[in-house]
């Protein structure tokens, strides 16, 4: 009962970051530096699922993503796969029901996301890629991160979210 | 710290990841025709209502915009005014919209911009605007300042637009007088944020001062004679005696756009619409 109470409540904090990257998405000014939710949701949903369920979620997300951006169709599914699976993977190693475990795997995980998105995609390369790795996502990872820790804080009994640090 | 390997050794969670890498590799290698129906797809269904939310709060936040552009002009402290240049920004960039729609003489359509979080968001734009607006594929998308880029897919209520940013970008260019013809493409490392075109096959003996501004000349029948593609800042590169290329600013940043004008008749006069007289 307790197992089936902790999924429900899950999928809404998942399925209420989807309705804010939409809903939200327009007032956040430059897309390039604000939070991603989706990504947010796909990690905090990935930090409590096994691997194999995450990959599947990371493959559904990536393709929202494809269907966004008509071009190289597929690598943002290839990101986000690979990312949904490490994260349950790393998540198996470092229990990130720690705080500053999750805002870690916050991070690393948009930063990721956007390196492998941006390779597979061959969208950007020389400078211009070391700049948007270097500049630009370490900015988004850091908000994503920030705001995914306010996510935790704020839904901290919901998802059972440990505060000591 | 513990090693939790139960968690990742069971064979039920590496299948369904291969599954999904195999997946993602196969839809990346191939071909547009057969991909893009599953985004248009995605974008028809399961995105649908999503997308519907983002384009009503695009709406909202113009619509609010608006409301407080009007109380700022109606303001006669100049303290306040000052405090409000994001919405009279907004508000300009509006009003400029409206009056290219009035000075546009063919088919066209107004568009919210409804920008993604994803790193591709600079160099594809999804457009409130589809198949029941009448956008097509390939039709030119254009604001106040100047050219965006082209349609490339279109689902019934959105479409996803290529803009100038992108590699694959290019646009048959010419100088005001119509003395000057090139190609206009992305310009691929330019270092941080360069965010430059550059303008290849010009004569070696045509010399282009920089501030030239640059047009489409209308050939290869995707964009109209005449948008303002951008200004001319210097020499890029020259082969000798042969042929020069050029940097160009670009008269639209994709960041700043909010929203966009679709050209439905590619073949309509719209270099007046701009204020310029072409030769």
């Amino acid at each position: 009962m307790r197992l089936d109470q902790d999924k429900v409540r899950l999928v809404a904090v998942v399925l209420l970051l989807v309705l804010l990257h939409f809903g939200l998405g327009p007032w956040l000014g430059d897309r390039r530096v604000g939070p991603d939710f989706l990504v947010l949701a796909l990690l905090i949903y990935a930090m409590r699922a096994r691997p194999g369920k995450a990959a599947i979620a990371g493959f559904t997300v990536g393709l929202v993503g494809d269907s966004l951006t008509v071009l190289a169709f597929g690598s943002s599914a290839l990101a986000h796969t690979m990312v949904g699976h490490l994260t349950a993977w790393g998540n198996a190693i470092f229990f990130a029901e720690n705080l500053l475990v999750s805002a870690g795997f916050f991070f690393g995980g948009t930063w990721f996301r956007d390196l492998l998105m941006l390779v597979a995609g061959g969208f950007k390369s020389g400078v211009d890629l070391v700049w948007q790795l270097a500049f630009w996502s370490v900015i988004k990872g850091l908000t994503t991160a920030l705001t995914g820790v306010a996510v935790l804080m704020i839904f901290r009994r919901w998802l059972n979210v440990r505060m000591a640090v | 710290m513990t090693f939790a390997t139960e968690r990742y050794a069971a064979r039920g969670d590496t299948l369904p990841f291969v599954v999904c890498v195999v997946l993602a590799i196969v839809a990346r290698i191939s071909p547009a025709e057969l991909t893009e129906p599953i985004a248009s797809g995605i974008r028809g269904s399961i995105l649908a209502p999503f997308l519907f939310l983002q384009t009503y709060t695009e709406d909202l936040k113009s619509s609010r915009s608006r409301y407080f552009a009007v109380l700022v002009q109606r303001d006669s402290l100049a303290v306040r005014v000052g405090a409000q240049d994001a919405l009279i920004e907004e508000n300009i960039r509006l009003r400029e919209l409206l009056d290219l729609r009035e000075r546009i003489s063919g088919e066209h359509v107004a568009a919210s911009v409804l920008h993604q979080s994803l790193p591709t968001d600079g160099l594809t734009l999804v457009l409130s605007a589809g198949r029941n607006q009448g956008v097509r594929p390939l039709t030119p998308v254009i604001t106040p300042a100047g050219l965006v880029g082209v349609v490339r897919s279109v689902d019934a209520n959105a479409s996803v637009a290529v803009i100038w940013a992108h590699p694959e970008f290019r646009a048959s260019a010419m100088s005001l007088d119509g003395s000057v013809y090139g190609n206009v493409g992305s310009y691929d490392g330019g270092g941080p944020g360069s965010g430059l075109l550059e303008l290849t096959g010009v004569p070696f003996r045509e010399n282009i001062l920089p501030g030239t501004r640059i047009y489409t000349s209308g050939h290869g029948g995707v964009y109209p004679r005449g948008i303002p593609i951008g200004e001319i800042v210097g020499v890029a590169s020259e082969r000798s005696g042969w042929e020069r290329t050029y940097y160009v600013q670009p008269a639209v940043h994709p960041a700043s756009i909010s929203h966009v004008v679709v050209l439905l008749n590619p073949e309509a006069e719209v270099g007046s619409a701009f204020g310029e007289d072409l030769e």
